[in-house]
């Protein structure tokens, strides 16, 4: 009851413009970032000076994790209990995924000895990444947050405020998409290790057989590029899923803002229906797209990436 | 730092990369593994039926060349033992008609010797019965009116006659 009378409030000031003005940026980079640390859904204790307090973009990452390992799972056991392994249903989809990641993702860059190897991985990559974008996408927690305002009223420090806070896409995180990278990372090393032996793949990783100054020049530029790779997987996740969010909510912020420059609600929902909804539907389709592409390119390139230490020419 | 979006978040890294790894081992072990394992063996099944498919239709074109081959022979055959037969056929009918006709032939000539004979035996017959007749005729109208020796004569004359009368 309290609360209504608050939200009530908080909307008569946003249509007034009186008390507390309409701040758009903050709200925005609100809804697209982390809940944050120092009120976590879950307190968990400091191991070596780090917080693993569960946040919500933690508990993105295990939603997602379980519903794609379901998902999954449960799909290919039943596909692989027939007698006959006939794909039926959800199981088209799923197969004609594995065999484009397969067949025009893993094949090319790591040939047929490692190509076994090396799919789960983009699999994995694919299907988490892919996933964690598209959530961002669907109004789970908004739904939840309405249920909240008008049905359940909870009180102001409940569980389901909190997980309120903060954006859905936990891949719109560059502390998630870092970690992902390093993934990759350890992957390139791992796949060069395993194809020419462990001495051999940092020796790979300058050509040979040239004049020695050059390697003055071109060890520490290779070493760089072992790293900018990863840096680059991580800032175009997150830039990309971040980017289109905030143009997202930059549009429907114009509701709000023409609500406080005219003072009146009706020129803000006016805006909202003649503009903001139909910009916001459009980009929300184009995102569809990106977050499709995304997953696709954080996948190929980690497969180009792991490719070049197997088959290395330079 | 104050802007959140730039925030590093070490337990958020950490958690990311413990979620990622326990998911990707779970689902390589459980999903990734077998369904690529079944769909290498799926698509080495098709290539395989594929191929038993090709080495069928090849084996029944083979079996098809083979019996229209010997349909072929068969009809060769067939016409050869026609042919043959024709000519047989003809031949026996040529054969009985030339034995026909030579039996024909020799009961026509059977019968024209025997007509023959037996014109010519009663020719003999009746010239003997003119003979015999005549002298006794002849011995009644002139019965002791001559003698012996003229009766002889008389009837080698008349013989002769007759003789010359009936050539």
């Amino acid at each position: 009851m309290m609360l209504g009378q608050e939200h009530a409030q908080e909307l008569g000031e946003h249509a007034a413009g009186a008390a507390e003005k309409f701040d758009a940026g903050k709200t925005i980079i609100h809804h697209v970032s982390n809940s944050p640390i120092d009120e976590p859904l879950l307190h968990l204790p400091k191991i070596a000076g780090i917080d693993l307090s569960v946040t919500k973009h933690v508990l993105m990452l295990w939603l997602i994790a379980v519903f794609v390992f379901l998902v999954v799972t449960f799909t290919v056991r039943k596909f692989l209990k027939q007698e006959r392994p006939i794909p039926v249903g959800f199981m088209n989809a799923l197969e004609a995924l594995v065999e484009f990641i397969r067949d025009s993702i893993a094949l090319p860059n790591f040939g047929k000895k490692w190509v076994n190897v090396y799919t789960p991985l983009l699999l994995t990559f694919f299907c988490f990444i892919f996933c964690a974008n598209a959530i961002g996408l669907i109004p789970v927690f908004e739904v939840l947050g309405l249920l909240d305002h008008f049905v359940l009223h909870t009180g102001p420090d409940s569980f389901i405020k909190h997980l309120l806070e903060g954006g859905t896409t936990a891949t719109s995180n560059f502390n998630v998409t870092a970690g992902l990278a390093v993934i990759t990372f350890f992957a390139i090393i791992v796949a060069g290790s395993r194809a020419h032996g462990v001495v051999q793949h940092w020796i790979n990783l300058v050509p040979h057989g040239l004049a020695w100054p050059l390697y003055i020049l071109l060890i520490p530029i290779e070493l760089m590029g072992m790293l900018v790779r990863p840096f680059a997987l991580t800032m175009r996740l997150a830039a990309n899923m971040t980017g289109g969010h905030i143009a997202i909510l930059a549009i429907l912020s114009f509701v709000f803002l023409f609500t406080e420059m005219f003072g009146r609600a009706i020129a803000g929902v006016g805006v909202g229906l003649a503009v903001s909804v139909p910009l916001a539907t459009a980009i929300s389709g184009l995102e569809i797209i990106v977050v499709l592409v995304q997953a696709y390119v954080f996948t190929l390139l980690s497969a180009v990436f792991i490719g070049m230490a197997i088959h290395v020419h330079h | 730092m104050n802007n959140p979006l730039v925030q590093p978040d070490p337990g958020l890294f950490i958690w990311t990369v413990l979620t990622f790894l326990a998911l990707f081992a779970l689902l390589a072990k459980f999903a990734w593994k077998p369904l690529l394992e079944a769909l290498d063996s799926r698509q080495q099944g098709i290539r395989k039926a594929l191929d038993d498919a090709q080495a069928a239709k090849q084996e029944l074109e083979r079996l098809e060349q083979e019996s229209a081959q010997i349909i072929r022979k068969a009809r060769v055959e067939a016409e050869a033992i026609v042919t043959q037969s024709r000519a047989d056929a003809d031949r026996l009918r040529e054969e009985m008609r030339q034995k026909a006709k030579a039996e024909a032939e020799g009961i026509i000539r059977n019968a024209e010797r025997q007509i023959q004979l037996e014109t010519s035996r009663a020719l003999q017959q009746i010239r003997a019965e003119a003979v015999d007749l005549s002298v006794s005729i002849a011995s009644k109208i002139i019965q002791r009116n001559i003698s012996k020796e003229d009766n002889e004569r008389l009837i080698t004359d008349a013989l002769k006659q007759v003789e010359g009368r009936a050539n």
